[in-house]
């Protein structure tokens, strides 16, 4: 073992153990003057000059002598190089990533303790010139060490990290480890993937490749679990009875594994009391339903769960909501006198069979549009009306107030020459699509948010329907057509005015001209069609961890439950604070976008800062259930995709390695850090001791001194 | 043998007469007075009474005697002329030699030497003019700086002396004490107030000047309780306030070399001033002026029974 010094210059300062023999000698010299009445006595004492100059405390002069000069050393940062060292750097370094998986999947037994202390046990394995880094990850990667060699700081961190409430994705994390691998130095590299291996955490198609050289090695902690309750979803369906909103919670639970039905209590909370507990039966593997007594829902951001008791998995053993009173959408469907009965029968029903009472529909038969039809309506439905010029004035004035119309296009309706801007187009006759064969819809627009549910597969078929007559069309220039019919003629047309919006639907929304009525897609269709034009967008009860909200967009705020602005103190131009549903604070930005991420389930909580209003925002956020399905993936199989074939070679690291591990070395060892503990040790025992002394030798009395 | 260390023993009212207090007093004649009727005070109840206005004795009539002090009742039983004669009324020349030289103005706490023999000697005076003494003062260095002759009616130019003196030089006792000698042709009562920086022989034989005169001496040896106990700590260049040399000095080893030949000094002149009748005593400047009043009425007391 040698000992060599990383910054040697610093040693000149050992020159200053001189220092205490120069302030004695200084000190003596410039001793202080004590005027006294006669010399007479002392004159007569005997005394030898010699003796005064002589060191009396030893001790004191070699303690601090030894301070200094271990002040000096470690100044010049010692360092130690034995054998085992160099062996360690003619094999290289390692660049260690740990990787340690913190899903909410980990709460299961004491997976998670077990994975913290195998990241320990990796940390306690590193080599004095080994680089470690730690990734904690789930649906996204976060590193929280990056390439050191401080197993200080990396047990520190370790401490930190808990179990998250999202979903295990292996991509992100790999992708880190394989950034920091690429652009460490090291020679070699080893990934140590600490995770219960979630089989939906990896698809296959990650696109993760290690450098060549890196070695992944899973560690796999997977606990296991017998059984698992779960509250698989809530649904709030709605009642307006006498002019409240009367909820009723419909919970689904599903259980994995068991033996047998079991009874299982399910409990309702709302603003954190205990509502409603019943016991259902839940089968092995199967679902049961559970439908509570309806509560009255009065105030806004109003909080609730819905619970089973804890199980080996605690995440989705409660599911939690926030509902608003107030969110159903008013539409006014204004039917044509000299249409058909019941005209507005299909229309009718898919509005008010939505779940959640989503819409609150007025039909009135009449071509008259009047102030009470569009009082509190936030859509207006004609539906095949001959409007009047005031009646189209009212509109036009409705819709550039932002209110939505949908004007339905049927055998009787035609629009007022002196209103004609307020279309997008203009209305022609009668037309026959195919020519008596039923034309179908040839063209949706998915980018339209009306459309875009439908696009991916098997989401709606609207090419079953078959269309017999419609209306003819001419969009204007400004115009946007939504559908066309497979002989090109616009189908639904989209146009703007003031605020609002105005969709021409060119056939029937019943079965007179066509069948789309009898399809499926036509429900989801309306209610689609119809949101859009209320310009509300879907509230949804609770989001999901992982999910990401920018509370600088009042559309997300209200997408995510925020029904009153007012009461919530979130009204426009306030900085809002956000609590997590641990209770700390979430810091954000102050200035553009302020995306929060939801990490943890639970409540959080939304709020200006230093005021406390009646009724926060509430965000409910509740974890993936994907996550519930335990089924594991082979590590091995992992590792072989995402590590380099055998036989690869890492290029060489560039830069002044061997300095680089000098230094990491010294780092280590920290040997500068003792030596100042033990200097400044020596310099405390030295004040105790010469104070010590002082006291010793001490006569009580006054000195009287000339400065 | 005087001790070095004076009893610290405070009698009631004695409070009053705390060297510290009194700094705080300007008016010397009002510390005087504050000084003699505290001691007074304290003296009822002090196995020291005795001291009085009381009749001594009777002395035949002389030609010159006051007529007027004649014992008419003796004269009438034995028809001779006696004078009455009372201990209060020796009308005595009371004379302070007050050493103001350098030295005395040294200090470690809230009293210098110099302001502590002035206190001393306006408490003397006062005390004396109370006796129907009368009081003088003479202060001196290394000459007589101040001469105020005693007299009944120098009282206020005494105090008035005493307020404005100062050190000054460096000091030295046989020649102003001789010019002293001189000065003073009338008996009386001298007090020598001096912190006596000279050997031994030097301080005796000028103060023996005075008692071979047939005055009554009484020496008080003023010193700061740093000079009786040298409480110094740091090795320190100790510098002479008169002369301004310097010699380097560490306390610790000097200390006690130091006290002995201060106990050595003040053993060898109460002991010398001792044999020739001469009151000697050691004063420390922390410790209230009542001792040196007892001193001095000890003296005064022995002295009037001698008469």
């Amino acid at each position: 073992m040698s000992l060599t010094f990383l910054v040697p210059l610093f040693l000149l300062g050992l020159a200053g153990i001189v220092i205490p023999v120069v302030l004695h000698l200084t000190r003596r010299r410039r001793r202080n003057v004590v005027l006294f009445p006669s010399l007479v006595f002392l004159r007569k004492v005997p005394f030898q000059e010699q003796s005064r100059r002589r060191v009396e405390h030893w001790l004191l002069l070699a303690l601090r002598a030894l301070a200094l000069g271990l002040l000096a050393v470690a100044f010049a940062r010692p360092l130690f190089q034995n054998g085992s060292v160099a062996a360690a750097g003619g094999s290289g370094p390692r660049e260690v990533v740990v990787l340690l998986d913190q899903s909410y999947s980990m709460g299961v037994g004491d997976a998670f303790a077990r994975a913290v202390a195998a990241a320990g046990h990796v940390f306690d394995g590193l080599g004095p010139l080994d680089r470690a880094s730690l990734v904690t990850f789930s649906r996204g990667a976060r590193v929280l060490v990056r390439s050191t060699t401080d197993p200080t700081r990396l047990r520190s961190a370790l401490d930190t990290v808990r179990v998250g409430s999202g979903v295990t994705r292996f991509g992100p994390a790999l992708k880190v480890a394989e950034t920091i691998l690429e652009e460490s130095r090291l020679p070699s590299g080893d990934v140590v993937l600490i995770s219960d291996f979630q089989k939906n955490g990896w698809t296959g198609n990650e696109d993760v490749h290690l450098p060549a050289g890196a070695k992944l090695t899973p560690v796999d902690v997977a606990g296991t679990l017998d059984e698992n309750v779960q509250v698989a979803d809530v649904t709030l369906a709605r009642q307006a009875l006498s002019g409240r909103e009367r909820v009723t919670p419909t919970a689904r639970i599903v259980r994995q594994g068991g033996r047998g039905p079991r009874q299982v209590p399910v409990t309702l909370e709302l603003e954190g009391q205990t509502v409603q507990t019943r016991t259902v039966p839940v089968p092995a593997d199967g679902a049961a339903s559970v439908t509570f007594a309806p509560f009255t829902l009065s105030l806004p951001h109003t909080r609730g769960a819905v619970s089973v008791p804890d199980d080996g998995l605690a995440a989705d053993d409660a599911r939690y909501f926030v509902a608003s009173p107030g969110s159903a959408i008013p539409v006014s469907v204004l039917e044509g006198s000299r249409t058909g009965r019941n005209a507005s029968l299909y229309l009718r029903e898919a509005l008010d069979i939505s779940p959640d009472d989503r819409f609150t529909v007025r039909v009135r038969r009449s071509d008259e549009v009047r102030g009470e039809d569009l009082s509190g309506a936030a859509v207006l439905v004609l539906n095949d009306t001959r409007l009047d010029g005031a009646s189209a004035q009212r509109v036009s004035r409705f819709v550039e107030a932002g209110g939505g119309v949908l004007v339905v296009l049927g055998q009787e309706a035609s629009w007022p020459a002196s209103a004609a801007d307020i279309l997008p187009g203009t209305v022609g006759g009668v037309q026959d699509p195919a020519e008596g064969q039923g034309g179908r819809l040839g063209f949706l627009d998915h980018d339209s948010p009306i459309f875009e549910v439908f696009a991916r597969p098997r989401s709606g078929d609207f090419t079953a329907a078959r269309f017999f007559r419609a209306r003819a069309f001419q969009p204007a220039d400004s115009a946007r057509v939504l559908a066309r019919y497979d002989d090109g003629t616009p189908a639904l047309v989209e146009g703007y005015r003031g605020k609002g919006t105005v969709l021409v639907w060119t056939s029937t929304l019943d079965q007179f001209w066509n069948d789309l009525a009898l399809q499926p897609v036509f429900l989801p269709f309306v209610q689609r069609m119809l949101e859009y034009l209320s310009g509300r967008g879907q509230v949804v009860p609770w989001l999901t961890a992982g999910q990401v909200l920018n509370l600088a967009d009042p559309k997300a705020l209200e997408s995510a439950g925020l029904s009153s602005p007012k009461e919530a103190g979130l009204e426009p131009g306030v900085v809002p604070i956000v609590l997590s549903p641990s209770g700390s604070v979430v810091p954000l930005p102050k200035e553009g976008p302020r995306y929060l991420t939801l990490e943890d389930r639970g409540f959080y909580t939304v709020r200006p800062e230093g005021v406390e209003p009646t009724r926060p925002f509430v965000i409910a956020v509740n974890v993936d259930l994907s996550e519930s399905k335990l089924e594991h993936l082979d590590p091995a199989e992992l590792a072989a995709r995402v590590t380099a074939p055998a036989g690869a070679v890492r290029a060489p690291p560039s830069g002044n390695a061997a300095e680089l591990r000098r230094e990491d070395l010294e780092k280590r060892q920290s040997a500068w850090r003792y030596l100042l503990y033990a200097a400044f040790g020596l310099l405390l025992l030295d004040t105790a001791l010469s104070n010590w002394m002082s006291r010793r030798r001490k006569v009580p009395g006054p000195v009287v001194s000339r400065s | 043998m005087a001790a070095l260390t004076p009893q610290r023993a405070v009698r009631p009212g004695a409070r009053f007469l705390d060297p510290a207090v009194l700094a705080r007093i300007d008016n010397l004649e009002l510390l005087a007075r504050t000084v003699v009727d505290g001691f007074l005070a304290g003296l009822h109840r002090s196995p020291y009474l005795g001291f009085s206005l009381d009749f001594a004795e009777h002395r035949q009539y002389m030609p010159g005697d006051d007529i007027r002090r004649i014992d008419w009742r003796l004269f009438a039983r034995t028809d001779r002329h006696y004078i009455k004669l009372f201990e209060a009324e020796t009308n005595a020349n009371f004379v302070v030699l007050l050493d103001v030289s350098r030295s005395m103005d040294y200090t470690s706490h809230a009293v210098t030497k110099l302001d502590y023999a002035r206190y001393l000697t306006a408490a003397l005076c006062f005390f004396s003019r109370r006796q129907r003494d009368r009081v003088g003062l003479v202060t001196f260095d290394d000459a007589i700086v101040d001469y105020v002759p005693p007299s009944m009616k120098h009282m206020d130019t005494v105090l008035h002396v005493l307020d404005g003196i100062e050190a000054g030089r460096a000091g030295s006792l046989a020649e102003p004490l001789l010019q002293i000698t001189e000065l003073t042709g009338r008996k009386g009562i001298v007090v020598v107030v001096s912190d006596f920086y000279a050997d031994t022989d030097t301080v005796f034989r000028s103060v023996a000047l005075l008692k071979a005169r047939g005055h009554d001496v009484i020496v008080f040896h003023v010193l700061d309780p740093a000079e009786l106990a040298f409480p110094f700590q740091d090795a320190s260049g100790f510098e002479d306030m008169e002369t301004g040399e310097q010699i380097p000095v560490i306390p610790e080893r000097l200390r006690d070399e130091y006290l002995r030949l201060l106990r050595t000094h003040t053993t060898e002149l109460e002991e010398r001033f001792a044999g020739s009748r001469i009151d000697y005593r050691l004063l420390d400047t922390s410790q209230p002026l009542d001792l040196a009043l007892f001193a001095y009425l000890a003296a005064r007391q022995r002295l009037s029974r001698t008469r």
